[in-house]
């Protein structure tokens, strides 16, 4: 052969080299892994740099709130990242993020776990959300009670034409139960009526991950019904009123109906701190509570007061 | 029927049915190309995102994934090709490089989002990395790992046992018969199952979903302990999660992503080719 390659035999330089490669690397790996003790409670993150993490029904909003507060303080890093509320706090509770967005309280189960690793948890209000029950533009249903909703979700009712619709099987479009929101409908709709405490999601139920997810599948589907934040509601959709007697009133969500309290799937949206907020974290908190407030009305959500 | 028509009836039936195979590939990246082109502009490659993503660029998610496919290649080429050197040059036949074998067969086959799972377990929260593109590279270079060793080592045996016995009967030790003979006739196949696995590394959103994606991160990452945005999550994203997001971002971004990899695949035939035509068997 004619070696293309011919330099001075020298291989043990490069065996050499190799392994200070390595031995660089692994130091690298370990240092890093080392001035992170598991120990150590203080934030995850590196000065200057906020993270978000959670409810997906927040996330645009948590987004818009972080563009609106760049115009203001430009050198504060935050940084947004979704996968549902249950995502969020547990995130808080391994102590990766600074704040957990969540569109549901945090269990006692959770308070424990927080607490277990060293955190106070702190609960702040940043906005006000009405679930908003939405169906096929052309579904002549005009509104529901929490007692059909139910019947509807848990799988007793499973025809249109059983509500004085069109005749038509019935598609549930849900989220899955990492979702705030889930969680919250569950709570607060299907086992609304404490003889129901044990109610369950019909095991046909479409389990979207997003709530644009839901927002699609209904834009679509002729048969389906979904249920999601205000934000997400769009003129392609239609919404049902909602009311707690067959006899009325029945509601649509709007602000003046979630403040006011007469529509009755609404609900506070939360974000959570490991402790009382300082610093940056502090500072963001109390412009999303003035300022901020301005996106959530943008965004469709009910601002506070 | 006489056997030249049967013969050409065959060619075509066969042309044909390649052709189904290609019809598929052109037809997606000539739909994105497409769809997708409008939205590319300068302004879109080199902007932050804004209005809620709906505008602006995607610069950040573009940074991202080249700064995870960079880490990853960092670490996963010299512990891939050194494992690949070893199981082919040094390695005897024993219980222990067989368990070796079988190890680096069952990680080719894990699903990616448990890779996803087992770095949130060990770089995010055992090692206190956090949601970070350290986290997510390593993560990402253990899943592209099987692919490097696999494809490095067929390279490696590829290379005829003259080579080496040549090499050691003119007085070569044996790690410069492999250092200066084997390894460099062995490059190209090397070269391309790097990239491979590198490709793949920057396309998998799974792995990356707990361990370092950012849903919305304006800013250039600035430590290897920040989180990022990256191409396949905002592209995940943007087509899932934001309401009234405009098609043509979308069709955009997958346009980016596809030209990133095919790209990289470009590069890699054309280091292949070059070195094919010097290798000298």
């Amino acid at each position: 052969m004619v070696p293309t390659h011919r330099r001075h035999a020298k291989g043990t330089r490069y065996l050499g080299f190799l392994c200070v490669w390595c031995l660089l690397v692994a130091t690298l790996f370990f240092s890093l892994a080392g001035c992170r003790p598991p120990n150590d409670t203080a934030p995850a993150t590196p000065p200057g740099t906020i993270e978000i993490k959670g409810s997906d029904t927040l996330v645009n909003l948590a987004l818009a709130w972080v563009e609106g507060y760049q115009l203001v303080q430009p050198d504060v890093r935050i940084s947004v990242t979704g996968g549902g509320s249950g995502t969020g706090i547990a995130s808080m509770i391994n102590g990766t993020v600074d704040i957990a967005a969540s569109s549901r309280d945090m269990t006692s189960r959770e308070f424990e776990a927080a607490r277990a690793a060293g955190m106070d948890p702190v609960e702040f209000v940043v906005a006000l959300d009405a679930i908003a029950i939405v169906v096929h533009l052309e579904n002549p249903i005009e509104q529901l009670t929490i007692q059909q909703i139910t019947d509807i979700y848990t799988g007793r009712i499973t025809n249109w034409a059983e509500l004085g619709s069109y005749d038509r099987p019935i598609v549930l479009v849900s989220r899955e139960s990492n979702s705030g929101t889930y969680v919250y409908f569950l709570e607060h709709v299907l086992r609304r009526d404490p003889a129901r405490a044990d109610a369950r999601f019909s095991p046909n139920s479409l389990l979207m991950p997003s709530s644009e997810g839901i927002s699609t599948e209904v834009r679509q589907n002729r048969n389906a019904i979904g249920y999601d934040g205000l934000g997400y509601v769009t003129p392609d959709k239609k919404v049902v009123a909602v009311g707690l007697d067959p006899e009325g009133p029945f509601v649509l969500p709007s602000i003046e109906t979630v403040r006011d309290g007469t529509y009755v799937i609404s609900r506070p949206l939360h974000v959570y701190t490991t402790g009382e907020p300082v610093g940056e974290v502090r500072e963001f908190l109390e412009w999303v509570l003035t300022d901020g407030q301005e996106m959530v009305r943008e965004l469709g959500f009910v601002p506070l007061d | 029927m006489s056997q030249q028509l049967a013969q050409k009836l065959g060619f075509v039936l066969l042309g044909l049915l390649s052709l189904v195979v290609i019809v598929p590939i052109l037809l997606v990246i000539g739909a994105i190309i497409y769809s997708g082109l409008p939205a590319v502009s300068w302004e879109f490659l080199s902007a932050m995102p804004r209005d809620g993503m709906r505008a602006g660029g995607i610069y950040p998610a573009i940074v991202g994934t080249i700064l995870l496919t960079l880490g990853t290649g960092l670490v996963a080429i010299p512990v891939g090709v050194g494992a690949a050197v070893y199981l082919s040059e040094y390695a005897q036949d024993n219980v222990f490089t067989r368990a070796i074998r079988l190890a680096i067969v069952n990680l080719a086959s894990i699903p990616s989002v448990v890779y996803g799972l087992f770095g949130l377990g060990l770089f995010v929260l055992l090692l206190q990395f956090g949601t970070s593109i350290l986290a997510g590279s390593l993560t990402l270079a253990i899943m592209t790992l099987p692919v490097i060793i696999s494809t490095s080592e067929e390279a490696l045996r590829a290379v005829p046992m003259e080579y080496r016995t040549v090499s050691e009967s003119l007085g070569g030790t044996h790690w410069q018969g492999i250092r200066r003979i084997v390894l460099p006739q062995a490059l190209p196949g090397i070269i391309t199952g790097v990239i491979l696995g590198l490709l793949r590394a920057a396309g998998e959103t799974a792995p990356i979903l707990f361990t370092v994606a950012a849903f919305f991160l304006p800013r250039l990452p600035q430590s290897p302990f920040d989180q990022t945005m990256a191409l396949p999550y905002h592209l995940y994203v943007i087509s899932t999660q934001v309401p009234a997001m405009p098609l043509q971002i979308q069709h955009g971004t997958a346009l980016v992503l596809l030209a990133f990899v095919l790209s990289m695949n470009l590069v890699a035939t054309l280091i292949r080719s070059y070195f094919r035509r010097r290798r000298e068997w």
